[in-house]
């Protein structure tokens, strides 16, 4: 009795195992088949890979709502000649290895095209697969790494942290002559682009920073890093870190009597930005960013009406890049007939385009936006520097 | 016959599976593969070694990183950079593993879960791990005439990591290594009693994990081709964890089971992974409060349930008479008084913060002497014992045994010398069956041994198939025979009692300890109990005694050394000692000496 029940208690997990291996190879069969072969009618399968669930949630949620914008209304003006665009919506929660899994999924589900990842790491995970199986991506992604893959396959709809950062030390040392600057950054995948990007900015400009100091993503009181920086009373502090992060970071500033001009990245042009600071304490901050606001031009008041009408809510600048990325993709697919592709790669590339984060032309490393504004914010608005 | 039926049904599922499936499947087979090697690290650290180790996913990490490391930035090839990427893992394991030393159970899991935090916030921030934004570009392995950068052929080169991963994994758990570290998890204490090394058998645990931690790492780094804080983040080791627990973390089956069926489902499940998350959580709880042994453990929980439904309990009156060893007189008495001192006591003080639990012990026991010790509850006999096995280390006087001092040295080195012992209150391993205890006191090596492991794979097997036949033997002995495959638990008192006895005479001992061994038997048992010690000191091993039951000690020892208060009050002959009168005295309330019963009683009162 006992033998043979142990002899069973061996064999069971092995026929689970089988049974589970087996249902799955039944799930996607023959998944190298349909990526080859290209239907010419039909609806054409985009996939968007992005975290849509655990700490990263609001990038994707962002990034999606822009591109569905887009992709909503070229479905409305009749698809890619006659076709549809169907979006296949992957939750990468956030985790490389799972965005790896999604890369392979989009490839066997045969999509021409794959959004994302709104997080770098993920995107640098993701491109050597979708290279190799020469599907273009377009990430909301800024890392200054994800220019150096080498793939021809993959584009950033929004300029890489560096050129962020070089406009605004050029704005700040050149233009305004400012020499005593303290930066706060945290280490996250975000922050840490800025630091070392600000920070090589403003060595090339032979200036080095009175305070560098290195905060978590996830704190919530800065008065020690801001207390040491206070004691050097510099001129300008610089934030690198996210919406929330830098709002709570300007606030505690002046708490602490730092009177000293904010500056940053995207992130200080933002209404989360506004709302955690202050209307007061964001007053006067220099902003560098590709994305004004929702009423510069005719084209952001169009963008940020539709945007509201979708969801209920005031579009900013992760929707809109998004938005940006799902136009040009839209564009290239209608040159090339719905072909997807290296002709499709090479399409994106051809595509020269005015968006709402600035004017597309992409070089070989797949940057489009090559320039930011620096912008001042005035009564709660972003006033773009003449 | 059908557990080969089943490997070669396994095997042949395993070679013939990427034809059925799509560029897809099988990259989540390959990432499957990887998480079953991880959970065999996890499943030999905690499972078998019992050291609740949450930093598995960081072992993970460093072979994943050191292998992206070297092979980007160094230029070093795949295959070098692979070996030193698992020697780091390995070294990594042997760090985080320090604290083990120190602390066990759910505190090591809370230091090991700091390690893991740590590790991430390393990795995070430094700037040859690339911080956030990690490494990508990381070369994948190579090899003449197959092309490994197709996840097909991957497929392969990882099926053959995993099979040797299961191979080693099994053939350690079945074999000494294996039985040590089991053995350490259900008591450590016993366990170095016994001679097992358990520092070193702790830090070898720890180094498994981190192998199988390098392993996986290596071919993640190969698959992936990029590495990222985030691939190694706590959320990945608690789903490592669950994976092993939702399968079973004493079973290798069923932690590989675990770990394919997790993946799969997260594969499933990825649009609802906040569902998911929680339902993950709940799985976790539901099997740690229903199924504690998991997946694997299912099948024989049902089976004791329905035995136990179907009998009154196990069955445990399979305790066979003791056979007396021929050679060997009954009526063989006390040694010569030139018989030399084995084991000498001098002036042995020991103190718990204020208390004095020894006070200035002198006693001295010749060479195939049976000495009993008595005295009432709280006078320092079992201390006493824990002092000569090497549990507590002496405040002052000098211990010798076998003529070199036994104060402050290791009980594994104690054990090893021929110092062996039971406990007052049963300290059997009770996850190892009846004749796996007796094996781990078989076990005469010191763990270093365990290099044939690796380089002489046939020795091991051999030095056990040795061990199996002479456990066998010794089971006979005692009349264990029937219940060699039973579990302590399942025995009843008297026979872990007699288990006890065996698995300590299985050291070889000189020098053997029983503490209280008459506890809780019945009148036969006390007999055959009383001929099983006549037959230990007639093949030459000096038998040290704790006992209560007086009419036991009168019957049975040559020489009788009665505590009180931490000191020698008497020391003599049976019969001269419990009529001295400081000896009544000090047992005033416990009238047991004072009836001096000559029939057998039912043990303590």
């Amino acid at each position: 009795m006992n033998h043979r029940m142990n002899r069973w208690a061996r064999i069971a997990p092995v026929a689970v195992l089988g049974v589970s291996l087996a249902v799955t190879g039944c799930a996607a069969p023959g998944g190298q088949a349909t990526a080859a072969t290209k239907p010419d009618t039909g609806p054409i399968n985009i996939a968007s890979i992005s975290p849509q669930s655990g700490q990263f949630s609001s990038l994707g949620a962002w990034e999606l709502k822009g591109v569905k914008l887009a992709v909503a209304e070229v479905n409305a003006a009749g698809g890619i000649n006659g076709r549809k665009l169907e979006i296949s919506v992957m939750d990468d929660q956030g985790d490389p290895t799972v965005a790896t899994n999604l890369a392979r999924k989009a490839v066997s589900d045969g999509a021409v095209f794959v959004f994302g990842s709104a997080m770098s790491g993920n995107t640098l995970a993701m491109a050597p697969i979708l290279a190799g199986a020469k599907i273009p991506e377009i990430t909301s992604g800024s890392s200054p790494k994800l220019a150096t893959t080498g793939s021809k396959f993959l584009f950033l709809n929004s300029p890489p942290s560096t050129v962020f950062d070089q406009t605004l030390a050029n704005y700040l040392v050149d233009t305004k002559a400012y020499k005593s600057i303290a930066m706060i950054s945290n280490n996250g995948s975000y922050g840490k682009g800025e630091h070392d990007a600000f920070l090589a900015a403003l060595a090339a400009k032979g200036v080095t920073p009175v305070a560098n100091q290195v905060v978590t993503p996830d704190q919530k009181d800065f008065s020690s890093a801001l207390t040491s920086i206070g004691q050097k009373k510099p001129q300008v502090l610089f934030i690198g870190a996210e919406e929330v992060e830098s709002g709570l970071i300007a606030k505690q500033a002046r708490q602490l009597g730092i009177t000293a001009i904010i500056a940053g990245g995207a992130p200080l042009g933002t209404p989360v930005y506004l709302n955690t600071a202050g209307v007061k304490v964001a007053e006067g901050s220099i902003v560098s960013t590709p994305y004004l606001g929702n009423d510069t031009d005719a084209k952001t008041i169009k963008f940020a009406a539709d945007y509201q009408k979708a969801y209920g809510e005031a579009p900013e600048f992760h929707g809109a890049k998004a938005y940006d990325g799902a136009e040009i993709v839209i564009k290239a697919l209608l040159a090339t007939n719905g072909a997807g592709g290296a002709k499709l790669a090479e399409a994106i590339r051809a595509v020269k385009y005015v968006g709402l984060v600035g004017t597309f032309a992409f070089d070989q490393t797949g940057i489009g936006v090559h320039a930011t504004t620096i912008a001042i914010i005035t009564n709660g608005k972003q006033i773009a520097v003449k | 016959m059908k557990k080969y039926i089943g490997i070669a049904v396994l095997v042949a599922f395993g070679v013939l599976l990427p034809y059925g499936l799509g560029s897809y499947a099988i990259h989540v087979a390959n990432v499957a593969i990887i998480f079953a090697i991880l959970a065999i690290g996890l499943f030999l650290t905690m499972g078998i070694a019992g050291q609740i180790n949450l930093a598995q996913i960081a072992f993970f990490g460093t072979g994943a990183y050191a292998s992206a490391i070297l092979t980007t930035q160094t230029g070093l090839g795949f295959w070098p950079a692979a070996v030193c990427a698992v020697l780091a893992a390995i070294l990594i394991g042997l760090i985080i593993g320090i604290p083990a030393l120190r602390m066990q159970s759910h505190y090591l899991g809370i230091v090991t879960l700091g390690l893991a935090v740590a590790f991430t916030n390393l990795v995070s921030n430094s700037s040859f791990t690339g911080q956030a934004q990690g490494i990508n570009n990381i070369p994948g392995p190579t090899l003449p005439g197959i092309d490994l950068s197709s996840e097909y052929n991957y497929y392969y080169l990882e099926a053959v990591a995993l099979a040797i991963g299961i191979m080693l994994a099994a053939f350690v758990v079945h074999t000494p290594l294996g039985r040590r570290l089991r053995a350490m998890r259900d008591d450590d204490l016993a366990a170095s009693a016994m001679g097992a090394e358990v520092p070193v058998l702790r830090m070898a645990a720890f180094a498994v994990g981190g192998l199988y931690g390098g392993v996986a790492g290596v071919l993640y780094a190969g698959l992936i081709h990029f590495v990222a804080p985030e691939s190694f983040s706590l959320a990945n080791m608690f789903f490592l964890l669950a994976m092993v627990v939702i399968g079973g973390r004493h079973n290798l089956w069923g932690a590989l089971v675990g770990a394919v069926a997790l993946t799969l489902m997260r594969e499933a499940l990825v649009n609802f992974a906040t569902y998911a998350q929680l339902a993950y959580g709940s799985l976790v709880v539901f099997m740690v409060l229903f199924a504690p042994t998991g997946l694997a453990g299912i099948p024989s929980r049902l089976r004791s349930l329905l035995l136990t439904r179907g009998s009154a309990g196990p069955d445990s009156t399979r305790v066979a008479a003791y056979i007396p060893a021929p050679s060997l007189g009954r009526g063989l008495h006390a040694p010569a008084p030139s018989a030399p001192n084995v084991v000498e006591v001098d002036g042995l003080t020991k103190n718990f913060k204020g208390l004095r639990a020894l006070n200035g012990i002198n006693l001295v026991a010749r060479k195939g002497e049976i000495l009993g010790i008595v005295g009432p509850n709280g006078s320092g006999k079992t201390t006493l014992f824990n002092v000569l096995s090497g549990l507590y280390t002496p405040t002052e006087g000098a211990v010798r045994i076998l003529g070199d001092s036994a104060a402050r040295v290791a009980p594994y080195r104690l054990s090893l010398r021929g110092v062996a012992r039971t406990f007052q209150n049963l300290r059997l391993f009770t996850r190892l069956t009846v004749r796996e205890n007796v094996m781990v006191a078989l076990d005469r090596t010191l763990t270093r041994w365990s290099w044939r492991y690796f380089l002489w794979p046939l020795g091991v097997w051999r030095q056990d198939r040795g061990m199996r036949v002479a456990a066998d033997a010794l089971l006979e002995r005692y009349g264990l025979s029937d219940l060699a495959d039973t579990f302590p638990t399942e025995l009843s008192y008297g026979a872990q009692r007699r288990v006890e006895i065996a698995r300590a005479v299985a050291t070889n001992p000189e020098v053997l300890l029983l503490d209280e061994p008459a506890a809780g038997l019945n009148g036969e048992e006390v007999n055959q109990l009383r001929l099983i010690v006549k037959d230990i000191r007639a093949s030459g091993v000096t038998v040290l005694i704790i006992e209560h039951n007086m009419g036991l000690v009168m019957s049975l020892c040559d020489r009788v050394v009665v505590l009180a208060n931490g000191a020698v009050i008497a020391d003599g002959l049976p019969a001269e000692v419990a009529s001295q009168p400081d000896v009544i005295e000090a047992y005033l309330g416990d009238s047991s000496l004072l009836d001096l019963p000559t029939t057998e009683t039912a043990g303590t009162p």
